[in-house]
């Protein structure tokens, strides 16, 4: 998985890239809560992720969670076909928000 | 097409890569239609992540290995896991309930929903556990 972020007012997109497994949710989780821990909107880019497990699933929520707690929010942008199949095997399509 | 394909691993989350990888080619072989060889991928990395994160909770750096099986016949997909970790106490193995929204839990619940049965075996003399997942295709 590789990543990159850009800043825009009180917006972080990360972008994410590659698959996302139980391998790579630290690294993922490292990227992604200190932005929401910081307050920021978090815009989460999937287009350029081509599969995400149960792992990557639980970093989604996680991170949506903790948006809540921080009163900000987290955005699950162009998520690609495969990924948004396991979202919705997981049943989480009405829970995060989805763009 | 009848087929039977196995391959050790490195019990290891870096091999989680590797597993997908071997199946993803095994399916390729078998003419398995995208959406499916994909759901199929996902319930074995889900199995493998199991072995990993549980038969191995604890255990750091193993040189163990874990063996996936891949096997068609009469349009009866089995793929079976071997290792030896800690004996499985099925009674334990639950999916959290989904509107239990949390993370975590999700993974032995992907792998019901993709395959018709999943299955531990007690017939292995070598290896301590032996889960089946099955699914006609």
């Amino acid at each position: 998985m590789s990543y990159k972020i850009t800043e825009e007012g009180n917006i972080s997109t990360v972008f994410l890239d590659g698959e996302i497994d139980m391998d790579v949710t630290e690294k993922a989780k490292e990227v992604i809560l200190p932005l929401v821990e910081a307050g920021k909107e978090v815009h989460l880019n999937l287009k350029d992720v081509s599969y995400m497990d149960s792992s990557g699933i639980s970093v989604l929520i996680e991170s949506h969670q903790k948006a809540l707690e921080n009163n900000t929010k987290v955005v699950v942008k162009e998520v690609s076909k495969s990924v948004l199949k396991v979202i919705m095997m997981a049943k989480l399509e009405q829970i995060l928000n989805l763009e | 097409m009848d087929l039977s394909e196995s391959k050790d691993f490195l019990v290891h989350t870096a091999s989680l890569k590797e597993v997908r990888v071997f199946s993803r080619e095994v399916f390729e072989k078998l003419k398995i239609k995208n959406d499916l060889k994909e759901e199929l991928v996902l319930a074995i990395a889900e199995a493998a992540q199991n072995i990993v994160k549980h038969a191995y909770k604890g255990v750091e750096n193993t040189a163990d290995h874990m063996q996936i099986k891949i096997s068609l016949k009469n349009d009866n997909l089995e793929i079976g896991f071997f290792d030896k970790g800690k004996p499985v106490v099925e009674e334990n193995i639950q999916h959290r309930k989904l509107d239990d929204i949390k993370p975590g839990g999700l993974g032995t619940f992907f792998i019901k929903q993709i395959m018709d049965d999943a299955v531990f075996k007690k017939d292995q003399q070598k290896w301590v556990n032996h889960l089946i997942l099955s699914k006609k295709i």
